[in-house]
């Protein structure tokens, strides 16, 4: 032994961004120590960080491709199972071939593919997660104020006067982020909860907690705007000068009837005023919203109107104000900015035929895509072949056994990965990928922050980075040209040029522990921490109201199903647990799944904590042991979504339409039987 | 000898001009090296020339060691559990160690429970009033400064000031108790910290007793650190004059206007609680147990835990696993396990993402045990912690808080 060395990288977990140091000894990482000086995290990180060097070290991890037959996984060298690859890409049609890839991804990675997939392959069918995370996000914050983004910096969350915290669990799932409200706290913010579980998040951080029926959120918040424009707590100035179609929402808003409200929110008018009061007399008031209120039928209409409650009392523009989609991902908005989406090319350039010719010049190819392409589902459920990058759909996505039977029926799927997940199980050829401390390459996290993962250690056994596979195949299928990319480093050169957010962001420069945050016009710009200072990027430069009328769930309870499901997340594990459950520490903890029940309901329906009991939808069934608790409302049941064992999207299914084609995983009509 | 004071600086003029006060403690660790009494030196460095960004570094060649030369103030690394958990505690080689006296006093720590091999350890004790944290540093040096925290080439602290010094030449100073009382400044551990020079060292290290000469205060601690000084004096590396009256007094003064600032803030910071109703003092804890997420991120920047197997962990049985908040055995089991061997350090609450003041509990506690035990952890290896050695008469003393309630009284 002879050296210790300290690699910098980001956390691979949740969108958060946080710097870790991974120490590395003769060749291994052997550690991981707080990285202090780091903007976001100041050497503060939760278990998953602290412990993110461990699941690449799982003896799990996939070594080498692997192709299936006869129903077994045989090891193959990479050139045979890429032949065999390149071979079937080949000789399918573009419509019906679909590539879903991930966050977990660099933006390095996602740009090679997106562009692979559109030069090699010339289609848009190409989707990921943030079809489940913010599909209803993009549009709803596009029609109000031009752009779907984190308009505040997670380190000003500190400026601000009041946080409104709903739909999102954040002291689990984004402790970095609750670590700044409770900052904000300290200096005198007050907090609002609006959460139908009572969670750590709402017992420590609430000063006001609205215990809200669930899916009601949109009512509520328009329950909020009302008051606050009947006691003339509206920012005139900002409306006059910044909005339009305010005398619209306003009409809207009077036809409402409070009580109705009170009775689909189950929250007392008296309360409402409260929290509409503390939010609107704030200087600064600041939303964080995330999956309990972007994933439902009504996703889109919920974010309306939460963006027409900050547009309605001047709350853009500032530090510590806003309203602010949390990201799951690492990588949460560069799977965003790289384009590989069914509807935007890199930088959020609308598929269409201008931008399609755009990227002709640049790629030097002819013939792109220039009509939007399949969504994920609609590609897990039509496309012949399918190629999925780092992304688990058999735990991820609506409906698990509607999903594993599409899979099974494909012509031929290919799953990139770092563990045999659920999904790659199903797969007819297995390629294992390089973890993120075995590659280099960008991510950019929940406030727009590009940041720089180092490479620490070799890939493990015979793995390749995912920019590394795609640039052979391209090679193999005949794009040598525009997949000659030596490094992340060259692929980042190329992003510049066609990502106009990024232009101004160098290597060099991201060397800096501070990131930078985008839009980065100029390399001597010092990035954007507050967005719409000036003017919103809309056509017209203003904010505009949308009307945002309270739908009900697509799914209601009844007689046969008469409990409401809703999932979410632990500190403890991430996503579909492909990470966390092969990290010891953190699965020792939490080793199975659980459902939530209350107290009343547990009575009447004789269960007791610990039981084993059967949960029931339209779609499928899954096992499970209750917990009983009073933190959670009558009549809801939570479970996590990380064990592949009781799977909630074994129950969840209904979807929004178009745009967003969002599935309702935060409720679906459940019954439940005792074991 | 030990007992030895000089004032020492290197002989060469590049180390002279790179490191501070004379470059004296770069010229040892360098000549440690070269004259292969250690294998390797371990100091803290810049990471790309960034001073807020310092990380441990373990150099094995002597013309390594001038990177490491200077002071930072904005460094809180971990270096005795970094030894521990990276170094296979000092057992393969010999090293020299550069270490405030919280990381002396938490290497003694870990010596005593066998895991660092003190024999192979020469510590380089650095006097120390304390230190900040990055990210507080950062917003100190913009907001009240107001200065691009990138401009600062070097920063001090002394006559109750920190002064920095930009690129252009020019320093600014503010007046450090007020700095504090703003929330920024040093890490709330180093503010009430007592322990200034680090003589449970090889040997200690400073700049205060000076006077102005650009040299370094070097107190000979242990037969091993004079050992070390006096074959660096023999090779010509190191040039040394006998400390005067003038000197030491100088020294000792400073060390007392610390020592009482430090006790001002004890005084202010733990007696709010100190004057609570038992009851209240266990829901003041409380509400801040309620907020933490069981990252274990206290108990692994712990320099003093080091159990392979820890009774927090679910499979023991005494933590129930995947609750957050974590029932409050993990909080209270943690502080049984190492309060009375806590050195101040910080590293616990450094890392908490929670912002549970984890320092002001175990450092009140060790205070009170500190007293009752006549102990100070991190002082000699052979002294071993009260609660390992706790005598049946003590066992049956019945308020721990007997001493301290008199005092109040």
């Amino acid at each position: 032994m002879k050296s210790i060395e300290h690699v910098p990288t980001i956390c691979p977990y949740c969108g958060c961004g946080c710097g870790i140091y991974l120490v590395v000894k003769d060749g291994n990482v052997v550690g991981m120590e707080p990285w202090k000086d780091h903007p976001v995290c100041e050497g503060k990180n939760c278990q998953k960080g602290r412990n993110a060097h461990a699941f690449s070290y799982s003896e799990q991890r996939l070594q080498r491709p692997l192709i299936k037959q006869n129903g077994v996984f045989e090891e193959a060298s990479w050139e045979h199972a890429l032949g065999l690859i390149a071979e079937k890409l080949q000789g399918v049609d573009a419509e019906a071939v679909g590539f879903i890839n991930s966050a977990k991804c660099t933006n390095e990675d996602l740009y090679v593919i997106q562009k692979f997939v559109r030069v090699v392959k010339k289609t848009n069918n190409m989707d990921n997660a943030s079809r489940f995370c913010h599909s209803t996000t993009v549009p709803a914050l596009i029609s109000t104020v031009g752009s779907g983004v984190m308009t505040t910096s997670t380190t000003s969350i500190e400026q601000a006067d009041c946080i409104f915290v709903v739909g999102t669990n954040l002291q689990e799932t984004y402790p970095i982020i609750a670590r700044r409200v409770i900052r904000a706290k300290r200096k005198g913010a007050k907090v609002i909860v609006v959460d139908p579980r009572r969670t750590i998040t709402a017992k420590n951080l609430a000063d006001l907690y609205l215990q809200v029926y669930p899916a009601a959120d949109n009512a509520l918040v328009n329950g909020m705007m009302r008051i606050i424009i009947d006691e003339g707590l509206e920012d005139k100035n900002f409306i006059d000068k910044k909005t339009s179609g305010f005398d619209d929402l306003k009409d809207y808003l009077t036809t409402l009837d409070l009580s109705e409200i009170e009775r689909t929110t189950d929250i007392s008018i008296d309360a409402i005023k409260e929290t509409a009061l503390t939010y609107a007399k704030a200087e600064n008031a600041c939303i964080l919203y995330n999956a309990g209120i972007a994933q439902h039928g009504a996703g889109i209409e919920n974010i309306r109107a939460l963006a027409d409650l900050a547009l309605l009392t001047g709350n853009y523009g500032k530090p510590g104000t806003g309203v602010n989609p949390l990201r799951g991902h690492a990588n949460g908005e560069g799977f965003g900015d790289m384009g590989p989406l069914p509807v935007f090319y890199p930088g959020f350039q609308k598929v269409n035929e201008e931008t399609a010719k755009r990227f002709e010049d640049i790629w030097g190819v002819k013939g792109l895509p220039s009509t939007p392409g399949m969504t994920y589902m609609d590609m897990v459920e039509n496309c012949k072949v399918l190629y999925i990058v780092g992304a688990n759909p058999m735990l991820a996505a609506p409906d698990t056994n509607s999903v594993r039977k599409a899979l099974q029926d494909k012509d031929f799927l290919v799953v990139q990965d770092i563990f045999m997940t659920e999904t790659a199980k199903l797969a007819d050829i297995v390629l294992p990928t390089a973890t993120f401390m075995e590659k280099d390459g960008t991510i950019t996290g929940v406030d727009r922050r590009v940041q720089r993962m180092n490479k620490a250690v070799e890939p493990a056994g015979d793995t390749r980075p995912d920019w590394v596979i795609f640039c052979e195949l391209a090679k193999m299928m005949g794009y040598e040209e525009q997949f000659s990319f030596s490094s992340p480093a060259e692929i980042f050169e190329e992003i510049r040029t066609c990502v106009p957010q990024y232009k101004g962001i160098t290597y060099e420069r991201l060397r800096n522990p501070h990131g930078i945050q985008w839009p980065c016009p100029t390399e001597d710009h010092p990035g954007t921490e507050v967005m719409f200072v000036e003017k919103f990027p809309t056509a017209d430069g203003l904010g505009h109201f949308q009307i945002a009328d309270y739908k009900p769930p697509l799914e209601l309870p009844d007689e046969e199903y008469p409990y409401v499901f809703t999932n979410g997340r632990v500190v403890f594990h991430f996503h579909t647990g492909t990470m966390t459950r092969r990290t010891k520490r953190l699965n020792d903890e939490l080793p199975h799944g659980f459902a939530e029940i209350s107290r009343a309901d547990a009575r009447e329906l004789a269960i007791e904590e610990g039981d084993e009991i059967m949960l029931k939808s339209r779609r499928g069934e899954i096992k499970t042991f209750a917990k009983v608790t009073d933190d959670i409302r009558k009549g809801l049941i939570f479970m996590p979504w990380h064990f592949s064992e009781c799977a909630p999207n074994v129950l969840t299914g209904p979807s929004a339409g178009p745009p967003s084609k969002m599935p309702e995983f935060k409720f679906c009509a459940v019954r439940i039987e005792k074991v | 000898m030990k007992g030895d004071l000089y004032l020492a600086w290197s002989s060469d003029e590049k180390i002279r001009e790179k490191g501070e006060s004379g470059g004296a403690v770069t010229a040892l660790l360098k000549f440690a090296l070269a004259s292969g009494i250690v294998d390797a030196v371990l100091a803290v460095k810049k990471r790309n020339g960034n001073r807020y960004d310092g990380v441990l570094s373990l150099m094995t060649h002597p013309d390594q060691v001038i990177e490491s030369a200077g002071t930072l103030h904005f460094a809180t690394v971990n270096v005795a559990k970094e030894i521990k958990e990276y170094l296979n505690g000092a057992n393969d080689m010999k090293m020299a160690v550069t270490c405030k006296p919280c990381d002396c006093r938490a290497i003694i720590e870990l010596a005593k429970r066998g895991q660092i091999n003190i024999e192979n350890v020469i510590l380089v004790g650095l006097n120390c009033t304390g230190t900040l944290l990055p990210a507080v540093a950062r917003r100190m040096i913009r907001d009240e400064y107001e200065a691009d925290p990138d401009d600062v080439v070097s920063e001090d602290m002394d006559n109750a000031k920190f002064v920095i010094k930009l690129a252009d030449g020019t320093t600014k100073e503010r007046e450090l108790n007020k700095l504090e009382e703003k929330g920024y400044g040093r890490r709330e551990n180093c503010r009430r910290c007592t322990i200034n020079i680090p003589r449970m060292a090889d040997m200690a290290c400073g700049a205060w007793g000076t006077r102005g000469k650009n040299a370094t205060f070097i107190e000979v601690c242990s037969p091993k650190g004079s050992k070390l000084i006096e074959k660096a004096i023999e090779a010509g590396a190191l040039i040394v004059e006998p400390a005067d009256r003038e000197a030491v007094e100088e020294r000792a003064k400073k060390d007392k206007e610390a020592i009482e600032l430090a006790e001002a803030w004890e005084k202010k910071d733990l007696d709010v609680l100190r004057l609570l109703p038992y009851n209240d003092r266990l829901k003041y804890w409380l509400r801040y147990f309620d907020r933490c997420i069981k990252c274990f991120g206290c108990r692994d920047a712990c320099p003093i835990c080091y159990c392979q197997e820890c009774y927090l962990e679910p499979e023991r049985g005494f933590v129930k696993g995947g609750e957050t908040p974590p029932g409050m055995m993990y909080h209270l089991v943690r502080l049984a396990h190492v309060a009375d061997s806590c050195v101040n350090c910080g590293q616990c609450e450094d890392v908490c993402p929670m912002e549970i003041p984890l320092t002001k509990l175990y450092y009140m506690l060790n205070c009170e045990l500190s007293s009752l035990f006549d102990y100070i952890p991190g002082m000699d290896v052979s002294n071993y912690p009260p609660l390992t050695t706790v005598t049946d008469e003590e066992l049956h003393i019945e308020e721990v808080n007997v001493l301290r309630r008199k005092q109040l009284r």
